[in-house]
């Protein structure tokens, strides 16, 4: 899985691992916009650069077995890599394809990635990922969610 | 919307969002909402796309697999090719027909009555590699690499079961010991 850097068009091979305990003193509010230390009890992945310890972007998720389900609680990139002025493209379509590989990996056919962004927000995800939009809820499901990860997962 | 707020917009969705439900009340409701929705959407999912599924899911349980070693007396590599057989036939025989092996012979290797030799491992590397072309990413030498990952993994485990008679065999001279 690869990022872009953007100024260039060059590509970084990523990897993204489970968040430890030691990192959380890293990740500050100001460069990552949310507490991350409340999301403890959950599953956090982070995203790097090979060979670099920098956080790029994170992402926070309940599994949720008996709906063959994962649910987003929380996304974001570092702060500058936010906006058009963004040094690397690519961080959160990697987060996304990542958790909906670990879906497909546990439920198969019946994966199932969700998110509940507010209203505005939820039409550009439903128009870049080809999500379903469900009341409040948006999704990602066969046959669609196989095509995210063959967007990002692809070397 | 003018321009610059739906820039905005774009930039605030891809930098973060914050899905998590405020209330267990909310959660029910959403789950179930969502779950009725599904399920209309899962009667128009084809059998192809369904298989397609199943064999990005093989792959990914088989990296997962690589990445996580276990030591156990359990044959993943033969769970593995059972699932990748099962779920692009109905009948084993037409497997074993079209990787030009006998039925009896594929039946061996599946109860691990005998081990694949280079020849089995060959035609299913390429039988996969057809297969795959269309499904997903799927590194040529997956499948030996499951393979040898089980033989370390039978070697170590029974480890206590060979090691005495192996032991017998095995011996080095009093000097070198002191050299080392």
């Amino acid at each position: 899985m690869k990022i872009v850097e953007v100024s260039t068009g060059i590509e970084f091979e990523i990897q993204i691992l489970p968040i430890k305990n030691t990192d959380f003193k890293l990740l500050g509010k100001e460069r990552y916009f949310f507490n991350w230390r409340n999301e403890r009890n959950y599953e956090i992945y982070k995203l790097q650069k090979v060979n670099s310890s920098d956080i790029l972007g994170l992402i926070s998720i309940e599994p949720i077995p008996n709906e063959w389900r994962i649910h987003i609680r929380l996304l974001t990139v570092s702060k500058e890599n936010k906006g058009n002025q963004k040094k690397y493209d690519k961080i959160a379509g990697n987060l996304m394809a990542h958790v909906a590989k670990i879906a497909v990996a546990e439920f198969g056919e019946l994966a199932c990635v969700s998110l509940k962004p507010k209203t505005k927000i939820a039409k550009h995800y439903i128009n870049k990922y080809n999500m379903n939009l469900t009341g409040a809820t948006i999704s990602i499901e066969v046959p669609e969610i196989l095509d995210l990860i063959n967007l990002y997962d692809y070397d | 919307m003018t321009k610059t707020n739906k820039e905005k917009l774009i930039e605030n969705a891809e930098y973060g969002v914050d899905s998590r439900y405020h209330s267990k009340k909310e959660r029910e409701l959403d789950a179930t909402a969502l779950m009725e929705a599904r399920l209309l959407r899962m009667k128009k999912v084809s059998k192809g796309q369904i298989i397609r599924a199943k064999l990005l899911q093989l792959k990914l349980k088989m990296e997962l697999h690589l990445k996580n070693a276990v030591y156990d007396e359990h044959n993943y590599f033969l769970e593995f090719l059972e699932k990748y057989i099962d779920t692009i036939y109905t009948k084993r025989t037409d497997f074993a027909k079209d990787i030009g092996i006998s039925p009896v012979s594929l039946s061996q290797v599946i109860n691990n009555h005998r081990a694949p030799n280079e020849e089995f491992l060959l035609k299913l590397m390429l039988h996969s590699e057809m297969i795959y072309k269309n499904v997903c990413v799927f590194h040529e030498k997956i499948w030996y690499q499951i393979y040898f990952q089980q033989k370390i993994s039978d070697t170590m485990y029974s480890k206590r079961n060979w090691k005495s008679e192996v032991e017998k065999f095995v011996g080095i001279q009093e000097s070198m010991i002191n050299n080392v």
